[in-house]
Formats: structure tokens, sequence, C-alpha cells
């Protein structure tokens, strides 16, 4: 006796996802997932944009780390309400634990859900989150081969930030062959070059994201 | 190691599909479809399926994973061209203007169960008991 399947693995995760998009859009609030190495500046990347925008954007922030409260207490810090999830070891956030954690945030007048996943090139390229967006950051440290060597997630990204992009001076990074890698796995992807130290690159970013966000929510821009 | 999360969720949608189907029997084997840019390593999926099974619905069965590639389609030549690993250039022409495209799935492919006559004749009939009492006088059917 054979059953025939054809069905995703991580089916039961995407379902979540979806009802999760559901929600976030039936609220008006555009979501991001945020991937990236460990120590590739996503914290420090979402203070510069919220910086940028002020007053026009009203984010909130699901922050997901392994353990500890360090980023969620630099986003109290500044303002912007907050909910931390801690995996216990675990290596991604799934549609499940963002599920619960947006139930501890008051979504009412955010616009923006950013939600900050481990930092992880490999385990997060699999999960739906229930995100509009998905954004890797990648800092120009890590090194220019990061890109061919971790396909999956660059693969499903919609956009590749490139970070510190201040330190390139000292360092052997071709932002050529970055893109040029990006736009071989990702030929619909926007790519960005920013540094949050200088505000190099920031404007850009922020506005593709208002832009962004006004087209998947017409009726709220 | 993300594995371990994809093998506790194959598990479970394994006894759902069974389920599903109105099924009891033993699962023999499972195929798994992983394409090679998944992100997903096959030696972790056994270690781990050898880890988690144990006690489940797929105990002792065997696991049949193909692994298809990517594709690569070059803008020069025109090639599309199946690749087992990532590429920065046309494995035909050489030439760098490429979109790799695929070898992302992870899929339950298709579960082998035990034939009913090898089933033990217990579970069978215990089995058929169950199912016609569900189909019956569920009282939230429809």
């Amino acid at each position: 006796m054979k059953i025939v399947a054809a069905k995703k693995i991580l089916k039961a995760n995407d379902q979540l996802a979806n009802e999760n998009r559901a929600a976030f859009s039936g609220r008006q609030v555009f979501c991001i997932n945020l991937v990236g190495s460990p120590g590739s500046g996503k914290t420090t990347l979402l203070e510069a944009l919220f910086a940028q925008w002020g007053q026009r954007c009203a984010p909130a922030v699901i922050e997901g780390d392994i353990a500890g409260q360090v980023d969620a207490q630099r986003m109290e810090q500044i303002g912007v309400p907050v909910v931390q999830i801690n995996t216990d070891g675990m290596c991604h956030l799934d549609a499940s634990m963002i599920a619960a954690a947006a139930q501890n945030l008051e979504l009412t007048g955010v616009t923006m859900l950013w939600i900050e996943n481990v930092g992880n090139l490999v385990c997060t390229a699999g999960y739906d989150l229930g995100e509009h967006l998905r954004i890797v950051a990648l800092s120009v440290p890590e090194g220019d081969d990061k890109i061919i060597k971790y396909p999956a997630i660059f693969q499903r990204s919609d956009a590749l930030v490139l970070t510190k992009i201040d330190l390139l001076p000292h360092l052997n990074f071709r932002t050529a062959k970055a893109r040029a890698d990006m736009q071989r796995l990702a030929p619909e992807a926007r790519i960005f070059e920013v540094s949050a130290r200088t505000g190099q690159g920031l404007p850009e970013l922020a506005t593709w994201l208002v832009e962004r966000r006004a087209a998947a929510a017409p009726s709220r821009s | 190691m993300h594995e371990m999360s994809i093998v506790q969720a194959l598990l479970e949608q394994v006894a759902e599909e069974v389920d599903q189907a109105g099924q009891r029997g033993r699962v023999v084997s499972l195929h798994l479809v992983v394409g090679r840019l998944s992100g997903v390593h096959v030696d972790a999926i056994r270690f781990g399926f050898e880890l988690l099974s144990p006690g489940s619905i797929a105990q002792g069965a065997a696991l049949r994973i193909d692994q298809p590639p990517a594709r690569c389609h070059c803008d020069r030549c025109g090639a599309a061209v199946e690749i087992a690993e990532i590429v920065s250039a046309c494995p035909v022409c050489g030439h760098a203007d490429i979109i790799i495209r695929g070898g992302q799935e992870l899929l339950l492919q298709s579960i082998e169960l035990e034939d009913e006559d090898q089933a033990g004749e217990a579970s069978s009939s215990d089995g058929w008991i169950h199912e016609n009492r569900g189909s019956k006088e569920d009282p939230e059917g429809q």
C-alpha cells in the first residue's frame, strides 16, 4: 500500500505562516523577516532605519535569539514595542513562535512588524514566518563568498543588504562579485549597500521599504 | 542544525497522511525529495530520523531520498544545465551571465505501508472497529 503525498515537509509551518500573513495583512501590518549571520548588524540596521524614519513609521519588533534579552533591550531603549523570543538552542524561528509572540504585541497603530531572526544563514532559510518581505543582511567583513556558500537563504530573499560598508577600504570584499552572485540566485531581488554608522545608503533602503509597504497595503498609504 | 525540526515535522506529517488515508499498517519506507540547494543535509536527516523515529509510526522505515539538482540558465548561450552544486559561470560557454533556479525541494513524496495481510492480526482488527465507529458515530462528522 502506497500513499502518494507529494507535499512539502514543512507544510504545517507553511500553513501557519499563511495564517500569520493573513492576520498581519488584515491589521494593515507589513511584516519583514530579517535574516543574516550573528554579528551581521541586523539590530544596528533596525536602529538606524527607525531613526531614519522617525515619526513617519510605527514599527514593532519580534526579536529571535537563542538566549538573552540584549536585542530586546536595545529596542526598548529607543521606544520600539518589542517581544523577545528565546529559542533555547533552536537555530531558527518558526511560524508557531511568531503566532505566539504576536499575541503579546499590541499591533494597533503599528505599520511595520520586523522579525529579527536568529543569527544563522542556514536554518532560517526554509521557514516561512508569515512575512511579506524577507531581507538578508550580509556584513562586508563576513566575506564576499557567503552568497555562493549559503545559497538557499539568498535565493529566497527579496533583498540583500550589504552592511558595514564603511569598512570596505579595509577589506578585500568585492561588492561587484557579491552583486553578481546575488543576481544569479535571485534575479528579482534588490541589493542595497548601507552603513548604519555613516548613514550611507540608508535613505534608499528606507524609501524602498516604505514603497513596498504601500504596495502591499494601498488603503493606508 | 535544523534537520531535527524537519524530521519532527516529517514524522507528524507521516502520521497525519496515514491517518487520513484510513490506514494503520506499519510504515515500511518513506520517499523524500531534498533539493541540492535546499540547505538541508541528507546525512543529518538520516541521523535525525534514526534518533526520532523509534516509537513513532515510521519506526524502522527505510528512507529513500532523491536529491534533484538545480538548473543553470545561461543568458549568453541559452543553455539550461543541471547542476549538483552552485556555479558562478555557465558550464557550457563559461559566461557569468547565468541564473540559477530550483534545487530547493523539500518534499514528502510517498509513504509505503506494510500490506494488510502482513500486518499483525490484533492491530488490523482493532483498526477496523475504530474506523467504523469513527465514521458512523462521530457527532462532529460532516
